[in-house]
């Protein structure tokens, strides 16, 4: 089925809708509404609404709609390309959407599922689903729901929610919309793999309501929609072939593709995503491994091994590079805490972090093919750390966290000297034959300019995240124009200028070396069928003409 | 030399959340841990063995089952081998009823030690007295909250530098002897995933009250004497006066006026 019709929402007052007036008043007592984690800088805002429900989000929608007033939509706003940064006009903020509001199990998919508001933090999501107590659910969930929330509790299996975008304070509707993915992508996929369902609200503040594998693309690649009015809207989807990559650039595409997933990943520009439903995966007891590695090119070669041998399954599979072991060994010395780990090994020239399955109580834990995989790479077992305690858990999750948090440090402490400096993060992927070359462009083009940089990341997607820290104007000019480089070499090898960062409003610029004009146009299609209006999330991802600034008066 | 390390499982604190009717600490869906007190005594034992060739090292706990987990901490960290005392009947025991069992599989089955090293306390009780009570019973000298061991050059005595209220102490004490850590490594050591695998080899030995071949009336409930009633930490005493006494025509006029004006003389 290829058509859908919307669902109209029981109105409210509008008047209801609590809302922050006036640009000073929200720069002053709400400045944390016009920032997100891409510290991208903000042009104000009008409005902030804090809707509480999607009765009050349509009122909003409906009368910004009326009087031409642009809505950024914002979340936890722990995106890093500035997808919440308003430009001008109102910011509706989905943070009182933070109710769950089922829990089943699908005996056809034979799979657990949470239904919950998009406010919801992935934070809470798993430590509910793990903990097995839903706040509330016992008390406002439906008897059936009841009944499943019984038969959860009673079962000794023990289930997480599986995207990991390190920031777990991020918002469960976020996540969807940018189909926020991570290290642990490597075992189990981006979010989009985990979405089973959505509500959706449209510009027009008309629902769809969406459940996986009821609606699909024509051949001809459309959809139809029919309002309430019954005005029909043929949405078109682009013909180009998404690359094989993990990725977060461009409108999701693919032949017979299922509605749901022109959403997911749209960064919100077609609509805010109420509602979703995730599907949840066993938990594995698993250990965390810092393998050390005597180079960067053996830990590279490691990685090839490890993916290649089917034995062993790790969830995740991270990259430190050498500059980025020696930029924590600095930091262990300047604040050891904040590291967390003993010191470095001198022997240490590169390290790969990943988790495997391991039962701490088995005693017969014998891992013979990674023994061998790494004694062939130069290392041994004994030239590692592991932890399989929940508390090291963290702790290694730290050691990964804090490189980035060391890099961002660096950055602010430069930026008081030169304003205009920024981190050069890059967020590239390549198919999986593609990783030693890339590598060892980004290797030789950055050493022979003699810029500080570190590279660490998603190495088990070929994610490596180079990071060019600039201590002048001229090394940012310097490594923007690199950047610009390794863009093009991911794309020419069939990768992606964005891997799980997205697009939003700071990396537009790069859309256009993976995407032609003509395929840029077929995303702007989508979007003005979805948005008429042009409403919602002015900036984000696409340029399209409009006039951002102006704001009536409204009552 | 043998040293053996006393350990217990303790959960979380961090995790910990008390029943608001019972006062007691709800346990479920918190995860056990080594002691932190229990993890120095570890690390100083290692510590000396780097130091000092010959260190047989050997931890030992009682607790129920999973308390193999603790004791199998310190077989990644590096001890040689591990015993675990568990049995039913010694569920209930108090700190000495503890104490009591401990010695008792120490005197029947590693009698040749040299030195027992304890966490100064546990996290979970806070009583800090097992390792006392142990010493007491097991008739060894006892230097408590250790911050620094070492061996005299004949590894016939040991030399502890001690926290006090004042600063720190040095004493020395002739083996065999126990002592009790309050200060270890700032952060905390990890093992190679070798280390875990390899500890996985070792040898823990489960004892039961069987095996120890005593009354059963002297160890746990029925053997336990006290029970814990209210825990509270001791008042803190109002810091002294302390009197240069490098001359000592002044110090004796300054401690005379001290006497004099609270009327004391």
């Amino acid at each position: 089925m290829h058509k859908i019709i919307t669902e109209i929402v029981p109105t409210v007052d509008f008047k209801g809708v609590r809302c922050i007036k006036g640009y000073n008043k929200i720069c002053q007592d709400y400045s944390p509404y016009l920032s997100d984690e891409s510290k991208l800088a903000h042009q104000g805002a009008e409005y902030l609404f804090f809707p509480t429900n999607e009765g009050e989000l349509s009122a909003v929608f409906r009368e910004m709609a009326k009087k031409g007033i642009k809505v950024t939509i914002s979340g936890a706003r722990t995106g890093l390309v500035g997808g919440a940064v308003p430009y001008g006009g109102a910011i509706v903020s989905l943070e009182k959407f933070d109710k769950i509001l089922g829990l089943r199990y699908d005996s056809n998919l034979k799979e657990w599922l949470v239904r919950a508001e998009c406010g919801v933090s992935l934070r809470d999501l798993n430590n509910w689903a793990m903990k097995k107590i839903f706040p509330g659910l016992s008390e406002s969930g439906s008897a059936e729901t009841k009944a499943f929330l019984e038969r959860y509790k009673e079962i000794k299996t023990t289930y997480f929610y599986p995207p990991d975008p390190t920031e777990m304070g991020a918002a469960l509707g976020g996540t969807a919309s940018t189909n926020a993915s991570g290290a642990r992508t490597y075992k189990y996929g981006a979010t989009r793999n985990w979405v089973r369902f959505i509500r959706v609200m449209l510009a027009s503040g008309e629902v769809l309501e969406i459940p996986r594998g009821k609606y699909f693309a024509t051949l001809a690649g459309e959809f139809t929609i029919t309002d309430s009015n019954g005005n029909e809207t043929i949405v078109t989807i682009p013909s180009y072939t998404m690359p094989s990559t993990k990725n977060a650039a461009g409108i999701f595409s693919a032949p017979n593709m299922d509605l749901i997933d022109l959403f997911i990943g749209s960064e919100g520009n077609f609509g805010a995503i109420t509602e979703v439903e995730t599907a949840l995966q066993k938990w594995d007891k698993p250990v965390s491994i810092v393998q050390f590695f005597p180079s960067d090119d053996k830990a590279i070669d490691f990685v090839i091994s490890l993916r290649k041998e089917k034995g062993i399954r790790p969830e995740f599979i991270e990259f430190y590079s050498s500059h980025a072991l020696d930029l924590l060994r600095k930091k262990q010395k300047e604040d050891p805490k904040v590291v967390g780990m003993p010191p470095i090994p001198d022997y240490a020239k590169s390290a790969i972090f990943f988790d495997i399955r391991f039962d701490p109580e088995t005693k017969d834990n014998d891992y013979p093919k990674l023994e061998k995989i790494v004694s062939k790479c130069g290392s041994t077992l004994a030239r590692s750390w592991a932890g399989y305690e929940q508390r090291d858990l963290e702790r290694f999750k730290n050691f990964r966290h804090v490189l980035p948090e060391t890099v961002n440090s660096i950055i602010a402490d430069r930026k008081k000297r030169i304003p205009e400096l920024y981190k050069l993060g890059t967020d590239l992927a390549v198919p999986d034959q593609a990783l030693e070359e890339i590598w060892a462009f980004y290797k030789s083009t950055l050493e022979e300019t003699g810029l500080e940089w570190v590279a660490f990341g998603h190495i088990g997607n070929n994610h490596i995240h180079i990071n060019i820290i600039p201590g002048s104007l001229t090394e940012m000019q310097a490594g923007l124009s690199i950047y610009n480089e390794f863009a093009k070499k991911a794309v020419a090898l069939g990768g992606t200028v964005s891997a799980e960062h997205g697009i939003g409003k700071i990396k537009k610029e790069f859309l256009s070396i993976m995407f032609s004009d003509k395929e840029l146009e077929e995303m702007k299609a989508v979007k003005i069928a979805l948005d008429p209006g042009l409403l919602i999330n002015p900036g984000n991802v696409l340029d399209i003409a409009t006039d951002l600034h102006r704001c009536p008066q409204i009552g | 030399m043998k040293i053996l390390i006393c350990v217990k499982q303790v959960p979380e604190i961090t995790d910990v959340k008390i029943n608001p009717e019972t006062g007691t600490l709800i346990r479920e869906g918190v995860d056990s841990i080594l002691n932190p007190f229990c993890e120095y005594a570890v690390e100083c034992g290692l510590d000396l063995r780097r130091h000092y060739s010959d260190i047989e090292i050997v931890a030992i706990s009682m607790g129920p089952p999973q308390a193999r987990a603790a004791l199998m901490r310190c077989l990644e960290m590096g001890a040689d081998r591990a015993i675990l005392l568990a049995d039913r009947k010694f569920a209930g025991s108090d700190t000495w009823a503890t104490a009591f069992t401990l010695a008792e599989a120490i005197r029947a089955m590693e009698d040749d030690f040299d030195i027992i090293l304890v966490g100064k306390q546990a996290i979970d009780g806070d009583t800090a007295q097992v390792g006392p009570e142990l010493a007491e019973i097991l008739g060894i000298p006892q230097i408590m909250y250790a911050v620094g061991v070492e061996l005299t050059g004949n590894k016939k005595k040991i030399r502890v530098k001690r926290e006090i209220e004042t600063g720190n102490e040095i004493v020395e004490v002739k083996l065999p002897g126990l002592v009790s850590l309050s200060k270890g490594p700032m952060i905390r050591s990890v093992s190679s995933f070798k280390e875990i695998l390899d500890a996985r080899k070792k040898e823990l030995r489960v004892i039961t009250a069987s095996d120890l071949n005593i009354d059963e009336n002297v160890f746990g409930l029925k053997g336990s004497f006290t029970q814990v009633v209210k825990i509270f930490p001791p008042r803190v005493k109002k810091k002294g006066e302390v009197i240069d006494g490098s001359e000592a025509g002044g110090a004796a006029e300054k401690l005379v006026g001290f006497l004099r004006e609270r009327n004391f003389i």
